[in-house]
């Protein structure tokens, strides 16, 4: 029982690291919270469920669902966080709040209210055994799909060039310009980034629960957001352990005290961590 | 007046004492709260819950303003030990964790929500007219529009800006910052759980919904629309995001779409908000 909940957490909590990847990212770099991340989330799943609906190409589909994760981020990033660099720490938050509004009701409309079921089925048979705790095919392929993004995500941020310049806007924006790094490059690099996992991990989820609505980024994204912060925001080893942390907490809590406070426990574990360490696990004292 | 109108006021006056309480936290002490709607549900849970078991209106009120700033404190004792990023997620995380108790608990009426709420009692007589209600809620949110003033102009007042604008220099002054900011969540949170009382004897019943994350960021949008800090800034912003709905209600699917947009829109142009550094004893000439 309890080494079966701890692979469930794990693969629910490695889906939420890659969400909070997305925000460690976007916050270390431009300083806000992007409040929209569970929407791009909801599109990449929708992006995904729709093309395959229409093609039946399982890898047209996927790329299609980064597609539009990818385009969601970067319009959000042109149209509501560009031109409010500066102000106020609130005025993006709220901004970004609108648009997670907009782009949820917008998905109502376009995509309608009810839950729609994955086109493709995946079978849950090859079960293996790992002690007494047994891992389906599937929940294997999502752990190992997030686990490789994580790693691909890390060499990128430490080895290539965009990735360093992303580094180095991080620490100082001003220094970063005058060094000759193309500043709204890296913004908009971090964003395609952040919005390309975030569609990733929206399509895993479509798959696992099997079920995508316009309302599915919601939560996801609230406890992708909490750990962030639980790992300590901006720290990417940071998003990947918060990510594992909620996971594991959020399904132990709901398979040994309540299953009707499961959203709770993510929260709850936030906040006891922020007591403990009051900038997250990883969390450095700037 | 017809009958809608006045229902419309009432509500624009009752999230006028929220939006104000909430402007307590964030425009005076500078701090971040994404779990207010919290502190409303639990003032109007408390109150109907009192009433309902056989308190009076005046003492239900009060009790459920003090109740609720006394679980203010409890909030901020671990908040405030956390910044800005960190406290947006504790004040959401606590919202959230408060709403799922409503929906849980046996007493507050699971999801369902909390039916048969006594109407407001005074001078032994119920008060069912809504101009007698509307006449009630302004009385009360000009009591605190007072306080709130006074309480700006005050040494408190002063010592929130103060942490507001550095809280390292702050400290340095001598004030002592965790009191202070615990004191504007206490303070914060009485208002809350007064509104939430006059909310749930002018409805009646109540349900978990009205007091989820929704609700919480909606305030925080009348607080930043109206302009951070600004007292009349909060009051035209709560008027502005009740009225809102109410005037997009033709518009019906695009209701939400319209209100999304509106925010991104009114942040991206006008950032400092509608009331911005203006303020309206300045706009009829009586100078600073």
């Amino acid at each position: 029982m309890f080494l079966q909940q701890l692979v469930n957490g794990l693969v629910v909590g490695s889906v939420y690291a890659l969400v909070a990847l997305g925000y460690t990212m976007i916050y270390g770099i431009l300083g806000i919270i992007n409040f929209a991340q569970g929407e791009i989330y909801m599109y990449g799943a929708f992006g995904a469920v729709l093309t395959l609906a229409a093609t039946g190409n399982l890898g047209l589909a996927v790329l299609a669902g980064i597609g539009s994760a990818c385009i969601v981020g970067v319009l959000l990033e042109r149209i509501a966080f560009r031109p409010l660099r500066g102000t106020h720490p609130l005025i993006p938050l709220i901004s970004a709040i609108g648009a997670s509004i907009f782009l949820s009701s917008l998905a109502r409309l376009l995509f309608g209210p009810d839950d729609r079921s994955f086109p493709l089925e995946f079978h849950p048979a090859s079960h293996s055994i790992l002690g007494a705790a047994q891992i389906t095919g599937l929940q294997l392929v999502i752990m190992c799909v997030s686990v490789g993004l994580m790693v691909i995500l890390t060499l990128f941020v430490n080895l290539t060039k965009h990735g360093k310049a992303i580094l180095a806007v991080a620490m100082d924006s001003d220094a970063a310009k005058l060094s000759g790094i193309n500043v709204n490059r890296s913004y908009v690099i971090t964003f395609l980034l952040g919005s390309a996992l975030s569609g990733v991990a929206g399509i895993l989820m479509a798959v696992y629960y099997n079920a995508t609505s316009f309302s599915m980024g919601t939560l996801p994204g609230l406890k992708a957001f909490s750990a962030a912060i639980l790992g300590g925001v901006g720290s990417i080893p940071g998003a990947i352990i918060g990510g594992l942390v909620l996971g594991v907490a959020e399904n132990l809590g709901a398979a040994y005290i309540s299953s009707n406070f499961k959203d709770a426990f993510a929260f709850i574990a936030l906040v006891l961590v922020l007591i403990i360490r009051p900038r997250g696990i990883m969390g450095s004292r700037r | 007046m017809s009958v809608y109108f006045l229902h419309v006021l009432i509500l624009v006056a009752i999230y006028g004492i929220l939006a104000l309480s909430l402007n307590i936290i964030v425009g005076f002490a500078g701090l971040v709260s994404l779990g207010h709607a919290a502190f409303f549900g639990i003032g109007a849970y408390l109150s109907g819950l009192l009433m309902i078991s056989g308190l009076g209106f005046i003492e239900a009120f009060i009790l459920s303003g003090v109740i609720t700033a006394i679980l203010g404190l409890f909030l901020a004792l671990p908040a405030l030990r956390v910044k800005d990023d960190y406290l947006a997620i504790v004040t959401l995380g606590f919202g959230i964790i408060v709403t799922l108790v409503f929906m849980n608990l046996d007493v507050t009426g699971g999801p369902d929500g909390l039916v048969g709420i006594p109407p407001v009692m005074l001078l032994g007589k119920p008060l069912y007219s809504k101009p007698g209600f509307l006449a009630l809620t302004v009385g009360i949110l000009s009591i605190m529009i007072a306080t709130v003033y006074t309480l700006k102009q005050s040494m408190i007042g002063r010592a929130w800006a103060a942490i507001r604008d550095n809280d390292v220099t702050a400290m340095f002054m001598g004030i002592n910052i965790y009191t202070y900011k615990a004191l504007a969540f206490i303070t914060s949170s009485f208002w809350a759980g007064l509104a939430g009382s006059l909310y749930a004897h002018y409805t009646a019943y109540i349900n978990p919904h009205t007091f989820s994350m929704h609700t919480s960021i909606k305030v925080l949008a009348m607080v930043v629309l109206g302009g951070i800090g600004s007292i009349t800034g909060s009051l035209l912003g709560a008027a502005l995001l009740v009225l809102l709905p109410e005037v997009l209600r033709p518009l019906a699917d695009y209701q939400d779409i319209f209100y999304g947009a509106l925010l991104v829109l009114l942040m991206v142009f006008r950032p400092q908000g509608i009331m911005g550094r203006v303020k309206i004893t300045e706009m009829f000439g009586r100078g600073r």
